[in-house]
């Protein structure tokens, strides 16, 4: 996990869903780098221009909801997204970010204020964002959920810490 | 404690739990649908790399294709099927029905257990008395299949407590649909919800189901019905399996308590572009549809294709419209021949298509071009999900559905009902 991430953002509104995010078509493939080409495909080639220049997703209430599709997590990230911030995030969403190693951020106050195209600086460690020349906080990871993504991922975590243990369990 | 804390209390091995309490619980069924499977299969195979733990508790379902239409399509279920066989979990093949209602219907689902999966309906069976979830692929490869295991934070519980009794011509999935609108998407974020009350006790089983099926999209964790003697009589006509029930503690607390009362709800439907936009029918009468759809997870049940056949009877299917016929299982397609409904609906003009999961994402039906719209039991109306972004999906009810496509444009049901 890079505690510190910042650059360009893009906003988007409330309730964005999965089928947004990535359509369903293309779920045949994990490879972030190939869905990365089609996310946020529905909503026309400028949005993706600038999703793929921005570092940052901004999102209203409930984003990521609808299909549990962990490839919505995913082809951000091989879109070269680094974290997501929001209102507020749809459960199974967060769930997935964590799982594959994307930072997601609930800070409703910095969501509100962001300015699409904008610059945003977040602070993992210290649980502080830096937009509009504004500074909010947010609460910081439990000790668990930061294990996992310090590693990168649910599976690279089970990797590290539970699958060698398993083994040495069984010897 | 409520039912979902005492069954992840027990399947943590803890005596109480309480909201916020992060467990690690076991877990009694893993659900796979044929575009998740593989890909989860993936990455358990190939960097999880460990023994499938409970091949018996891992349940594959093809319900998005019942007969590929492409290579790409066949490729997908042959992965899908080797890694099925290679493990020995259970696999259900195209033509068995939605995931979800093949799981229940082979008795995969029992009360008081933990139920995950890849679909984000998975919550609907909180209907059967389970703590049910959606998870994804890397919690499903990477704890679930090696160790049988998950992570759960422990819910807070809303109380959602339903009475009264609907006017001729409104329908449980009426009241569903209302409900997502009143809640709202996202009104309910990392919630549990329990169901219950007068109006919840009177339905039946595949009716109680409606409601745990729309607490995805209102945000929640989960939602339920508690366990009654309906329940344990449904189980136990499709398992022999001995299961241990689980009912709240009367004075369980809630963090809330929402009521509403059904008895002036008028025929509802939800609009483009997302399921929180929910309409009076009156509202939308003569939106233009191409075509309607009873299918999907909350659909293709004997109670739906029994509502459109008093629609039916002795009408016709528009000429400019289409009507799809998805029964959820095969065993309500069955019933629907026993019950003349085949006949009946086939000599309308409508088509019957195999037990699946219909037009749901389009991936062996229903694709739509910018100028069509659907009127369908689906679960969720999202743009996209049925070819074109600016194709339109409405949802509503069997009798709205029905009345539409007899109608050729989104109609009130009860001017086709006897009653009026």
């Amino acid at each position: 996990m890079t505690e510190k991430i910042g650059g360009k953002l893009i906003k988007f509104g409330d309730n964005v869903n999965t089928d947004v995010i990535i359509p369903g078509r293309y779920l045949v493939s994990i490879d972030p780098q190939e869905l990365a080409k089609h996310a946020f495909e529905p909503l026309g080639p400028e949005v993706q221009k600038r999703l793929w220049v921005s570092q940052v997703v901004v999102g209203g209430k409930n984003f990521g909801c609808g299909s549990a599709r962990e490839q919505a997590a995913s082809c951000l990230i091989g879109a070269g997204i680094k974290a997501v911030l929001a209102k507020s995030f749809s459960r199974v969403f967060f769930r997935n970010c964590i799982n594959t190693g994307l930072p997601a951020v609930e800070c409703p106050e910095a969501a509100e204020v962001a300015a699409d195209g904008g610059e945003i600086r977040i602070d993992l460690a210290q649980g502080r964002v830096d937009v509009q020349g504004k500074k909010f906080s947010f609460a910081s990871y439990p000790e668990s959920l930061k294990q996992i993504l310090d590693a990168g991922g649910l599976i690279p975590y089970l990797a590290k810490y539970v699958l060698p243990q398993q083994e040495a369990s069984k010897r | 404690m409520n039912m979902i804390e005492k069954i992840l209390a027990r399947a943590s091995g803890r005596k109480a739990v309480a909201p916020d309490d992060v467990v690690v619980a076991n877990v009694d069924c893993l659900l796979l649908h044929d575009l998740s499977g593989y890909l989860t299969g993936r990455v358990f195979e190939k960097e999880v790399r460990r023994p499938m733990r409970y091949p018996e508790r891992v349940v594959m379902i093809f319900d998005h294709h019942f007969c590929p239409p492409s290579e790409e399509g066949a490729l997908v279920l042959q992965e899908n099927r080797a890694f099925a066989r290679r493990h020995g979990i259970n696999l259900f093949d195209c033509g068995n029905g939605n995931t979800h209602h093949v799981a229940v219907r082979n008795g995969f689902i029992r009360p008081g257990t933990v139920v995950v999966g890849s679909d984000s309906h998975t919550p609907i069976h909180g209907t059967v008395g389970c703590f049910a979830t959606g998870l994804g692929n890397d919690s499903h490869a990477g704890t679930v299949m090696p160790f049988g295991k998950a992570w759960f934070k422990v819910p807070e519980t809303i109380q959602v407590r339903l009475t009264g009794t609907h006017r001729p011509g409104v329908t449980p999935r009426d009241a569903a649909l209302w409900l997502t609108g009143q809640i709202g998407e996202g009104g309910a974020i990392y919630k549990s919800l329990e169901f219950s009350g007068p109006y919840i006790e009177q339905l039946d089983f595949w009716d109680r189901w409606l409601f745990p099926h729309i607490v995805v999209d209102l945000g929640a964790k989960c939602g339920y019905i508690e366990p009654d003697e309906k329940t344990l009589a449904f189980v136990r006509t499709v398992t022999d399996k001995p299961f241990d029930a689980v009912r709240g503690d009367a004075d369980r607390k809630f963090e809330a308590t929402w009521e509403w009362d059904f008895s002036a709800l008028e025929p509802q439907v939800t609009c483009p572009p997302t399921v929180g936009n929910v309409k009076q029918v009156d509202e939308v009468i003569g939106a233009p549809i191409q075509w309607a759809e009873l299918g999907g997870h909350g659909g293709g049940r004997i109670e739906d294709f029994r509502l459109a056949a008093r629609i039916l009877k002795g009408r016709r299917v528009h000429r400019d419209a289409r009507f799809n016929l998805v029964p959820s299982s095969r065993a309500v397609f069955t019933q629907a021949v026993r019950e003349g409904l085949v006949e009946l609906l086939h000599e309308a003009g409508a088509t019957w298509f195999p037990p699946s999961t219909g037009s749901n994402q389009a991936y062996n039906m229903g694709a739509m071009t910018a100028n069509e719209a659907m009127i369908s039991t689906h679960a969720r109306n999202f743009p996209g999900r049925n070819g074109n972004p600016n194709a339109k999906m409405y949802l509503a009810s069997a009798l709205t559905v029905a009345a539409s496509a007899v109608a050729g444009k989104i109609a009130d049901p009860r001017q086709f009902l006897k009653e009026f």
